[in-house]
């Protein structure tokens, strides 16, 4: 989901201070938390603020009245006639059946004649928002470990199955430590074996493959892997890899502009594809990623490498998101990053911490310590 | 590229692995030895027959095989977690399937609740099937994604293709296995190149085989692990001298206990065997053979088991989409000699439920 600027002024306020969940205010002394409450029950909560709409939900910062956590509330919209939107239900229970420190945490459903409404742990930021308020791209130590988390968030569904299908800034939560979680599983969707022909109409058109974007309906978990690659570029370059704006065709553009434009050597069978166009022949020859994303030139060979594997046209080519994660580019990691339970956050290995960005657009003078940032750990 | 090697034998036993903790944490017997559904009113007999509705109305709705598998396991598993009632069962199993779909089936293919009830040819109200939508949810805790007999079959498949494709070359590569990592031999999204391999002809049989067995009562004390080995160990007795060591490699990776692994393949070889020699006047395939020409997913009864690896070899179908020309692929040399289902060419057109429905109103 999405967050509304009234959010970030509010930010500007406070700071990163509205990581503490009670917000600086000793809220603990005149409310007594209820021990009767039960979860499952919408009196469990309080609405404490509205974060942002989607396109099927709205959701709410609120608390839990159980245990005075912050949770974010999101409200499906429920149609009458059609009852439980698949979305809901897609993500309900792809949710109940994944546990990873990667993986926005699912605590609770509230669910009645007339609402239904999900209770995620609260998580401050997300990646867009994140990238608005450090802009010019990212501290390369922060992308390493944000692109890091993703690729293990997506290694993880990946195993089960599961493809996002949705990946964008947006939908990667990022907590005031720097823990990058996967969110918004609306449009995932267990995976069989065999598969069956997706819709193509799913990713967000700047993250979307060209093999989706050329009418292939038979994609897989490349798919989100294109999607890891764009946006790892965009933290490195601090603006979209390809932001297409008008229609597939256009978006295609952008992408052959830099890769050049697929043959039937370089892909095969790249022609047949529903959307594929003979005329395609401007500038085809491939760009070197380094002289596109000008931060890629600043930084070691092994980013631009990492880079090039995720954003392979050919989605066979693309690099999996379990091989990512031994990639060269993640060498510097304290090693016993490699060897966490599914469970354990990745700041959980000393040494790993978030950096201080260069830029803040909030405190342009000021460098904040995100070490400073008092702890909570309960979410 | 073309041999995935030990990373892709890896991958598939993780996802096993996951399939499997996901059975064991949410798999219950649906019935009691006694052979009735918990503490309900509802008699195996009519279990049985809600179940081939069921597969009815999924293949009217165009379905695939995953989304009436987890109906199903939907179905049982409220059932053994509830007390219902026997007016209620057809509601609750076609509620099931919706949320199956809802999970499974991407929403153009799903249609709105008004039109299946409306298709399915069903008095029940969209309010019903919404409040029953509910209590389902609620009961099973919103936490609908298990693995499905189903699911097993395109497992064991993959690792089968992956562990040892010179077994079963008819299998071939290529037949949808390796979904997941780039590397995958079936993985080629969009790659026309590599489309005229045959398709998993097995894989689907297997699964026509597995949704006839989930349909019946005798074999429901089995998990679908157990289940969807206890199929392709039947096939491989058949097709392979070797096939004792793949067997037991299979058996040990998902973790089957031995001797009710036995009693399960018993079971299943009688069952099919059954099937194979029934006569039309069967009710289980007469419901079955109703609707068997008019749906492309539709399966047709398990038989020739031992005939079944040289047939439809030279099919060059599309990749995944090939599951659709597949069976009809198949249906043409069987339905000529096959109990009912050619006798049933000429309802085509009848109303989605058969005449000669189960006794479940």
């Amino acid at each position: 989901w999405f967050h509304t600027l009234q959010v970030r002024r509010l930010r500007v306020q406070r700071g990163r201070s509205n990581s503490d969940p009670l917000g600086g205010n000793s809220f603990e002394q005149d409310f007594q938390w209820k021990t009767g409450l039960q979860f499952g029950t919408a009196n469990s909560y309080l609405n404490l603020e509205k974060l942002g709409e989607g396109a099927y939900a709205t959701v709410y910062k609120g608390i839990s009245r159980i245990n005075g956590h912050l949770v974010a509330l999101k409200v499906i919209r429920m149609k009458t006639e059609e009852g439980v939107p698949f979305t809901a239900i897609r993500e309900a229970s792809l949710l109940k059946g994944l546990k990873h420190a990667n993986i926005v945490l699912l605590h609770d459903i509230i669910h009645t004649r007339e609402s239904l409404t999900f209770v995620f742990e609260y998580v401050q930021t997300d990646l867009a928002q994140y990238m608005t308020q450090h802009p010019g791209g990212l501290h390369s130590y922060n992308v390493r470990i944000f692109m890091f988390q993703l690729l293990r968030g997506l290694s993880y569904i990946h195993g089960r199955r599961i493809l996002h299908r949705d990946l964008k800034p947006q939908n990667l939560l990022i907590s005031y430590l720097g823990e990058l979680k996967l969110a918004d599983f609306g449009l995932a969707r267990s995976k069989s074996i065999p598969s069956q022909t997706y819709s193509s109409e799913v990713v967000t058109l700047w993250y979307r493959p060209p093999d989706v974007l050329l009418g292939s309906t038979d994609y897989s978990t490349a798919l989100d892997i294109w999607g890891a690659g764009c946006i790892f570029i965009e933290m490195l370059q601090g603006a979209p890899a390809f932001p297409g704006e008008a229609d597939v065709f256009e978006q295609l553009q952008k992408i052959w502009a830099v890769l050049g434009v697929p043959t039937e050597e370089s892909w095969p069978g790249v022609s047949e594809l529903p959307n594929y166009k003979p005329e395609w022949f401007l500038p085809s020859e491939p760009q070197q990623f380094r002289t596109v994303w000008k931060r890629l030139a600043q930084l070691p060979y092994k980013t631009e490498d990492l880079a090039q594997r995720t954003l392979m046209a050919m989605p066979r080519d693309r690099i999996s998101a379990q091989d990512a994660l031994q990639h060269p580019y993640f060498n510097t990691l304290p090693p016993p990053i490699m060897q966490l339970r599914d469970t354990v956050s990745i700041f959980k290995v000393p040494g790993v911490r978030l950096e201080t960005e260069v830029r803040d657009i909030f405190s342009p003078s000021r460098r904040i310590k995100p070490s400073l940032v008092p702890l909570a750990k309960c979410w | 590229m073309k041999n995935p090697g030990a990373a892709e034998s890896r991958r598939l036993v993780g996802l096993l692995e996951d399939a499997l903790v996901r059975e064991a944490r949410l798999w219950k017997v649906p019935v009691f030895k006694t052979g009735c559904t918990q503490g309900a009113d509802i008699s195996p007999s009519q279990h049985q027959d809600v179940i081939l509705w069921l597969g009815e109305m999924s293949r009217l709705f165009h379905f695939c095989p995953e989304t009436f598998a987890l109906g199903v396991c939907i179905l049982n598993r409220l059932l053994s977690a509830v007390k219902a009632q026997l007016k209620y069962l057809k509601c609750i199993a076609f509620t099931s399937l919706i949320l199956a779909a809802k999970i499974n089936e991407e929403d153009e293919v799903i249609g709105s609740v008004k039109d299946l009830v409306v298709q399915s040819g069903c008095n029940f109200s969209t309010a019903e099937i919404l409040r029953m939508e509910r209590i389902i949810l609620d009961k099973l805790h919103w936490d609908l994604y298990t693995a499905t007999p189903v699911d097993f079959i395109h497992i064991f498949h993959a690792l089968l293709v992956s562990g040892h494709p010179h077994l079963i070359p008819s299998i071939g590569l290529g037949s949808g296995v390796g979904w997941g990592s780039a590397a995958g031999p079936g993985f080629l999204p969009g790659c026309p190149g590599h489309q005229n391999r045959p398709p998993g002809l097995q894989v689907a049989l297997w699964t026509r085989q597995v949704q006839h067995c989930m349909a019946c009562h005798q074999l429901w004390q089995f998990k679908g692990s157990t289940l969807a080995l206890a199929i392709i160990t039947l096939e491989l007795e058949a097709l392979t001298p070797d096939w004792f060591s793949v067997f037991t490699d299979l058996l040990k990776k998902a973790q089957v206990e031995s001797t009710e692994f036995i009693h399960c393949k018993e079971m299943v070889d009688k069952y099919l065997t059954s099937l194979e020699f029934s006569l039309p006047a069967n009710a289980v395939y007469i419901v079955d053979g109703a609707q068997i020409q008019e749906e492309e997913r539709a399966w047709s009864p398990a038989r020739r088991l031992r005939q079944r690896g040289r047939e439809g070899e030279g099919d060059s179908d599309e990749y995944y989409d090939g599951f659709r020309c597949l069976y009809k692929e198949e249906m043409s040399p069987e339905a000529g000699e096959c109990d009912g289902e050619g006798a049933f060419d000429a309802q085509k057109d009848v109303s989605p439920c058969p005449p000669l429905h189960p006794a479940v109103n």
